[in-house]
Parts: C-alpha cells; sequence; structure tokens
C-alpha cells in the first residue's frame, strides 16, 4: 500500500502544478468587456459585432459597483477596455474617478443626443429605459392617476408594489425627482410610497410586474420593458403602464440610460472605438429595441411598436451625468424615508 | 520542556514559516483595519448613531436565536439516531447531513419564492387557518432565523452524533445502576460530556451566521454582513465597509477568546479504550411513526423540498430549450479551484495548527487566533484587499487563479483548522516521543507516526473547506479570471437577472457535486472533529 502521507503528498504536487499554469486561452485581439448588464440582454449584441468584425470578445458580468471598486483597484493593471453598464450614474462615477478615457468619434453629436452622453464623450448613452408605473387594468382606472406622486396618496395604501432600497432604478429615480422637485418633496413621496406598498417591497422588477398581474396589488415601480417582458409570455395579462407627469410643465417621466466606456489603461482604443460604432449604428441600435424592448437613442431608429412611441412623451430634462453627484444625497435621503 | 528545547522551537524554521504565513494570511485584515482608521470621523460618527446599534442587535440575535435551535436539532437528532434503533434509521443516519450540501443563497432565494405573499406556503397555511391568516415574511428576523438554521443545523448534529458513538458507556452505566432514569442520565451525565463537540458544533453555526452573506442580503436582513455589502454595492463607500468589517472582526474575535476559554476549562480525555456499541433501544410502530414524522419534516424543509423545487425548474428549463450551455467547464471550474484551495489550506494549516497544539507558546497561538480572523472578515472586503495586494506589488500574479485562491485560503482555513487542531489535539504526545527517542527526525515522526493517526480529522477538515469554497461567492464574482465562471458565479448572474427557473441548473449541479463529499462526513470511522 502507498503511505497516505505519500499520496498527499503527490496530490499537493499536481494541484499545485496546476494552479501554476498560466493563462493560456488569451488571444491577442479582443476585447475585454466588463459589464455590470444582464447577461442575456448583452451577449446576443457582443455576438453579433464578433461575427461581424472578427474582433473576439471575453465578457465579464458583474454587479456595476463592483466592477466599478474592481476597475479603480487594478489601476493600470486592468485586464478590461471596455466598461459596459445598464445606469448613466455609475459611468459618470466612473468619469469622476479617471477610469474612462475621452472618446473622439466623428458626428457622434447627431447620433447622440446631449443629455445621454458624457460632456467629453468618455461615456456613451446606447438604450434608454423609463422607469414607470404599471397597473392593473381591472383594478385601476388609468384616470385615477395622472401623476407620479399620485402613488404617495393613502388611497392606494395595501395596494402599491415598490423596489427595495438597494434597487438602482429607484435610486437614480429618486435623483431625478429631487433634481426636479427638491429634496422635501421627494421625501415625502418616499415616505408615501413606504406606507402604501407595506409588505410588497421586492428585490426583483419581475416579481412586481407579477404582483400586478396577479392582482395582488394595483399598481408597482418597474422599468419599462419588464412589463413587455410579461406580456410577451402572458399575452392576456391585465397590465399596462402609465404615462405619467405628461402636462405642460409637469416632470415627465423618468428616463436612464445603459452606456459604454473605454477603459482609460486599455491598449486596445481602437477596436473600442469599432465596438462603439457597431453599438451605435442603426443596425446595432435595432437590436436594443427588438431584443430588449429598449428605447434606442438614435433619433433615426424606432422603438419597438408594441411600446408607446419615443414621440409620444416627454421625460425629465435632468442631465443624466447630474445622476453621480446626486447620489450620496439621494441615498441619505432614501435612507432617512425608511425604505428597506 | 526545558527552556532550552523552546528555544530551539522557537527559532527553527518551522514557527518562521508559519509566521510568514499568518501574517500574509492576515493582510487583508491589516489593510481593512487601515481603510477604516483612515476614514473620516464623520463617518465613524453616523455609523455609530444610525446603524451599529441596529446591526449589533440583530447579528448578536441572529446568532443566539440559530444557535439554538441547532443546538436543539442537532442533538435531538444526533440522539435519536445513535441511541434508538427504528426503521429507517440507516438512511437517515446519513440523510440528515444533506442540507449541508445547498448554498445558503440557494435556501434563501427558494424560501423567497415559497413565503411571498400569496405564495405556495401561504395558500396551504390560509386552506388550515382561514382565508386572512398570514404566514410570516421572509425578509424578516424569522426568514433570515429559518433559513440559516436549516442550512447549519447538521454542523451540530455531525458532531454530537460523532461524540455520542466515541462515548464511553461506562458512565452512562454507571449513572443508570446508581438510580438515574433515562432522561436524568441525558442531561446529568451524557450531554455534559459530549459538551466539547456541542461548543465547536456552536461554533462553526455562530461564526458561519455572522460571516455569511447570501441569505442575508437576498432576505434583506440589516445585519453587519448585510450592511456591508450594501455600502459596498449602493456607495462606494470601502471606507464605512472597512469600519463595519473591522467592528466585525472584533465582536468575533471576543466570541473566539471565550471559546478557547471554554474548552480549556472543561479539557478532558476519555478513559480507556472500552469502546463499544451500544445495544440500541427498540421502538415499537408508534414510536417510530413519531421519530419518522420528526426526522421527515427537518429533512423535507432543509433538503427534499428545495431540491424538488430545484428539479422542477431545471425541468421547465430543460423543456423550454433555454438551458445554457459551457456546464462541463464551469464544473470543472469550481471542482479545481475548490479542490485546490483546499488541499493547500491542508498543507499550509499543519505546522499553524500542529505548532498551537504541541508548543502553545503566546506567539503560535497568537498565530492561530491571526488566522482565525479571517472567517469573518466580510468576503467582498477581503477580496478587494487581495485585489489591491496583487495589483499593486505583484502584478504578474493578478488575473491568475491564484488570487481567487488565496482568497478561499483567507477565508475557509479557519474551518479547517479548527478540525485539525481537535485532530492532533487527540494524539497523544508520547507517542512522538517515543518515536523521536527512536532516532526519527521530528518532520519524520509526523509523516510516519502523526500523520497517520490525524488523517481522519484532516480529511473532514478538508470537506468542510471544499465545501463551502464550492459555495463561495462574493469573492469569487470579484476575483475570478476573465473568461472563468464558477458554478456559483452562473447562480448569480442568473438569479440576479431575476430568472430562478434559469439558476435552477447550476445550483442543482452544486448541490449534487457536493452530495457525495457530504456523505464523506458520516463515515463512522472518523473521529469527532
Amino acid at each position: 500500500m502507498i503511505h497516505p502521507y505519500r499520496r498527499f503528498k503527490a496530490f499537493a504536487f499536481l494541484t499545485a502544478l496546476l494552479i501554476l499554469l498560466p493563462n493560456l486561452s488569451m488571444a491577442s485581439d479582443q476585447l475585454i468587456v466588463y459589464s455590470g448588464r444582464a447577461e442575456r440582454l448583452i451577449k446576443p449584441v457582443l455576438d453579433a459585432f464578433q461575427a461581424k468584425t472578427n474582433i473576439s470578445i471575453q465578457l465579464l458580468t458583474g454587479s456595476s459597483t463592483q466592477l466599478i471598486n474592481r476597475l479603480q483597484a487594478e489601476g493600470k493593471h486592468t485586464s478590461a477596455d471596455v466598461f459596459i453598464t445598464n445606469d448613466a450614474g455609475t459611468l459618470e462615477r466612473a468619469r469622476e474617478l479617471h477610469l474612462l478615457k475621452p472618446m473622439k468619434i466623428e458626428g457622434i453629436e447627431h447620433i447622440i443626443p446631449q443629455a445621454f452622453r458624457a460632456p467629453d464623450n468618455s461615456w456613451i448613452g446606447l438604450s434608454g429605459r423609463i422607469w414607470i408605473i404599471v397597473y392593473n387594468t381591472s383594478m385601476v382606472k388609468p384616470e385615477q392617476i395622472s401623476s407620479l406622486f399620485d402613488l404617495a396618496d393613502p388611497t392606494w395604501k395595501g395596494k402599491l408594489a415598490i423596489p427595495t432600497a438597494g434597487s438602482e432604478y429607484l435610486q437614480a429615480g429618486a435623483s431625478v425627482i429631487s433634481a426636479t422637485k427638491g429634496e422635501a418633496a421627494t421625501e415625502s413621496f418616499l415616505k408615501g410610497i413606504r406606507d402604501n406598498a407595506e409588505n410588497f417591497v421586492y428585490g426583483k422588477n419581475r416579481q412586481i410586474v407579477d404582483a400586478v398581474a396577479k392582482s395582488k396589488v394595483a399598481l408597482g415601480l418597474v422599468n419599462h420593458y419588464y412589463i413587455y417582458r410579461h406580456l410577451a409570455q402572458n399575452p392576456k395579462a391585465p397590465i399596462a403602464p402609465l404615462l405619467t407627469d405628461q402636462k405642460k410643465g409637469e416632470m415627465g417621466l423618468i428616463m436612464n440610460a445603459t452606456g459604454i466606456g473605454v477603459v482609460k489603461h486599455t491598449k486596445q482604443a481602437e477596436a473600442a472605438k469599432t465596438l462603439i460604432q457597431f453599438l451605435i449604428s442603426q443596425s446595432g441600435q435595432q437590436m436594443f429595441a427588438e431584443r430588449n424592448k429598449e428605447y434606442p437613442l438614435h433619433h433615426m431608429v424606432k422603438a419597438d411598436p408594441t411600446l408607446p412611441p419615443r414621440d409620444s412623451f416627454h421625460v425629465a430634462q435632468v442631465p443624466l451625468a447630474r445622476l453621480a453627484e446626486l447620489r450620496e444625497p439621494t441615498m441619505l435621503l432614501i435612507e432617512r424615508s425608511g425604505l428597506r | 520542556m526545558t527552556a532550552l528545547s523552546r528555544r530551539q522551537a522557537f527559532f527553527s524554521p518551522l514557527p518562521l514559516f508559519t509566521f510568514a504565513i499568518a501574517t500574509t494570511l492576515a493582510f487583508p485584515l491589516l489593510y481593512v483595519a487601515y481603510s477604516a482608521f483612515s476614514a473620516k470621523g464623520a463617518v465613524w460618527q453616523r455609523l455609530w448613531a444610525t446603524r451599529i446599534p441596529e446591526l449589533l442587535f440583530n447579528t448578536v440575535s441572529l446568532a443566539i436565536g440559530v444557535g439554538v435551535t441547532t443546538l436543539f436539532l442537532g442533538i435531538s437528532l444526533a440522539w435519536l439516531i445513535t441511541r434508538y434503533d427504528f426503521t429507517g434509521r440507516r438512511i437517515w443516519e446519513w440523510a440528515i447531513v444533506l442540507p449541508l450540501a445547498i448554498p445558503s443563497y440557494v435556501l434563501a432565494y427558494i424560501y423567497t419564492y415559497l413565503l411571498e405573499t400569496g405564495g405556495t406556503l401561504e395558500q396551504g397555511w390560509q386552506m388550515v387557518m382561514g382565508a386572512e391568516a398570514r404566514i410570516f415574511s421572509p425578509y424578516s428576523y424569522g426568514g433570515a432565523w429559518l433559513v440559516m438554521t436549516l442550512n447549519t443545523f447538521p454542523y451540530v448534529y455531525l458532531l454530537s452524533r460523532a461524540a455520542l458513538y466515541n462515548f464511553n458507556l461506562s458512565f452512562e452505566e454507571a449513572a443508570q445502576a446508581s438510580g438515574a432514569t433515562r432522561w436524568q442520565t441525558m442531561y446529568r451525565v451524557s450531554l455534559p460530556l459530549i459538551r466539547p463537540s456541542l461548543v465547536a458544533g456552536l461554533f462553526l453555526v455562530t461564526l458561519y451566521v455572522v460571516s455569511d452573506f447570501g441569505a442575508v442580503s437576498l432576505l434583506r436582513f440589516q445585519t453587519f454582513t448585510y450592511a456591508i455589502y450594501q455600502q459596498m454595492t449602493g456607495r462606494y463607500d470601502y471606507g464605512a465597509a472597512s469600519i463595519l468589517s473591522l467592528l466585525l472582526v472584533l465582536f468575533a474575535f471576543f466570541f473566539l477568546i471565550a471559546e478557547r476559554w471554554f474548552r480549556q476549562q472543561s479539557r478532558f480525555f476519555q478513559t480507556g479504550g472500552h469502546i463499544r456499541t451500544k445495544a440500541l433501544i427498540p421502538c415499537g410502530t408508534m414510536q417510530t411513526l413519531v421519530i419518522t414524522t420528526f426526522i421527515l419534516l427537518i429533512f423535507s424543509a432543509a433538503f427534499g423540498v428545495p431540491v424538488l423545487l430545484l428539479i422542477q425548474w431545471t425541468w421547465m428549463t430543460w423543456v423550454e430549450g433555454e438551458m445554457g450551455s459551457g456546464f462541463l467547464q464551469y464544473i470543472w471550474n469550481s471542482t479545481m479551484l475548490s479542490g485546490v484551495a483546499a488541499t493547500l489550506a491542508i498543507a499550509i494549516g499543519t505546522p499553524l495548527a500542529y505548532l498551537a497544539c504541541r508548543f502553545p507558546t503566546k506567539l503560535n497561538l497568537f498565530v492561530l487566533q491571526g488566522a482565525y480572523t479571517g472567517y469573518v472578515l466580510p468576503g467582498p472586503v477581503a477580496a478587494l484587499a487581495l485585489l489591491t495586494l496583487f495589483t499593486q506589488y505583484l502584478p504578474f500574479l493578478y488575473g491568475t487563479a491564484l488570487v481567487l485562491i488565496l482568497a478561499y485560503l483567507v477565508h475557509f482555513l479557519p474551518a479547517g483548522l479548527q478540525a485539525m487542531e481537535s485532530a492532533i489535539q487527540q494524539v497523544n504526545p508520547n507517542i512522538e516521543e517515543a518515536a523521536k527517542s527512536l532516532g526519527l527526525h521530528a518532520l519524520s515522526s509526523f509523516r510516519q507516526v502523526t500523520f497517520p493517526l490525524v488523517r481522519g480529522g484532516f480529511m473532514v477538515a478538508w470537506i468542510l473547506m471544499f465545501l463551502q469554497a464550492m459555495k463561495e461567492l462574493p469573492a469569487t464574482l470579484l476575483l475570478r479570471p476573465v473568461g472563468f465562471d464558477t458554478l456559483s458565479v452562473r447562480i448569480w448572474l442568473e438569479a440576479s437577472e431575476e430568472l430562478y427557473q434559469l439558476a435552477a441548473p447550476p445550483a442543482l449541479l452544486i448541490i449534487l457535486i457536493t452530495i457525495p463529499v457530504v456523505l464523506l462526513l458520516t463515515k463512522k470511522n472518523w473521529r469527532a472533529t
């Protein structure tokens, strides 16, 4: 019999060999993408890019904030070339931390509106998403609610579903509200929806849409495309979005953008630029519209026909770049209002 | 031991090696302490005024609640299994350990599904109690307590079962001969005698409860780890996160000292080698029924129902043709990483545990304690510290799996050390001395005499570390090399997209892979850890 210690030693030696093997899979002509977006929403678009350009893509998915922490700690040793997220505030934060590289892209000002880009183009918006009220069509008449702020009214006690305080969309939404209406109004709005939601606080957008569709609650606050994702699977579900605050002088809907930035220390700036050009081209934008049911930011590309057309509503005029500076005060506001 | 040999022991290469290792392991802690103390006073003040009292209260009460219930479940199950003979006993004996194969975040997401308002459990409850009845929300103390209890009671069960098996029966027989009833014997003789094992089990459970991320963050229960997670994901506030982490480590440190003190107070050896199997108490139909119902209830809640649900979801995913590809790669990545980390941990932990047992000098014990603190240093915080260390000082190693393995070592070595230490403690030093007096070198005496004796305990240590590394999430998410996803990362990626159904296949795979390893833990001939 082999002595157990010898066997143990052999095992230890083998495993040590295994970890010291360098990572051999690294090819030279490839882009490493750190992405805070759901893999299912971004991977098909990146696959199409790979097929078209022969630049291969390695995708590392994580939470946006964590990826920023990682980029910051990695500094100039980072292997990332491109950073993609689902929240413009996060991208602006990355710019403030000098993690992104200002880019020159010909004609960008004619393609993506100013409000959806960093002033120095170190990040560029790709698609728009609206934080919106979903209502149960058999429980609520659309006339009953004309403003987002109606949700704080006690008539909806126990009939509203909201996201948790940790939701990036809630944070971005509260920032936009506070930039247009001031802190006091935002705080009383947040306290109102906290009271009305009672126990209907969900970690996931999908759970909120589900709760509304199953008539557990009458109203919910979600990102618009979750409504359409639910409708695509259950075409008869009694749910619809509410376009609130649309009168002249009112706030408008709350829109956030997903976007892309080139990492400052990349050695692949040219390939990264090719990727951006692909994503903001009409065919790239079309994919965001069709697959993800997001609003394309390219003015020539139409939104999916099941969505309200982009020119049928107006959105709050808060430059997305401001979301970053509003973040800390908003977090304190959310904490103060007792949302969990 | 003479003063001279003590000095020799200190200056020989072994203690220096362990000291170097302990320093490496303590690096993340030092880094966190540094960031905590360089944070602004206002941050300390804000945390102190708004968060810390609540977090402390929640963390402690969760630990106590889970501790009490796991003790009750663990001891009563072990008692039934080792003392009664009923149909199915042999199957239950190992089946009770299976819940250890389920990652806490998977159990948590299953319970959020089962317990949600209008969910399956509430509908069942309403059939019994009337339509207005409400079941408790999973997002509460109750939810966190339930999930943590169901996830950890097998630790207490395993340790008390092993202790009850290795128990010298003469004590019980003496008590009964003196006229004690069966209950009196249990409370006054048997339980006090297996106390060291109970304490060790409680120790594992408590450390697990205060350091776990997955369950509390999914259940949004405000403990230290959840608050740290929020600071790290919502606010980019490494300063605040490190302050909270430091407090958590401090809290755990006091707990460790208390545990060690307790262990020293109650150190005793069992006399003689009279280990016989006790005749089991035979059970009638009624008794069998009651016992089986009790065990079945716990087993279904902790393992049966969750796994059935995962199987159903996996099946639905398969039918809908949404099954992802690349699972072979993820399986390989997960098992390779965890296996390497556990093996390295044994290699590194052996000298630490050995020195602390045989030469319990202040320095050696301090080194050991230093290694222990890594267990409670929250995953994302420790991971970021390691990331900084590697990118600043060892950039050529950054981007390999080595960083991740080091993170696992920092985090899980303590769980293994606990088991290795007690394995070494059970070896009588006289045997080693005898080997040395016969002319064996210290290293060969360890190799040829001690190692074969502690092999069982070391195997348990390896398994504990392998298991936890397989399930680890926060550090893996942050430190994995590009293009290197593990099963736990896949679960997180799907679950965070709100696609619980798609998260089911990788979750089921983790459970299937870990089941055989978990079952190894129930092998009878391995002595109590």
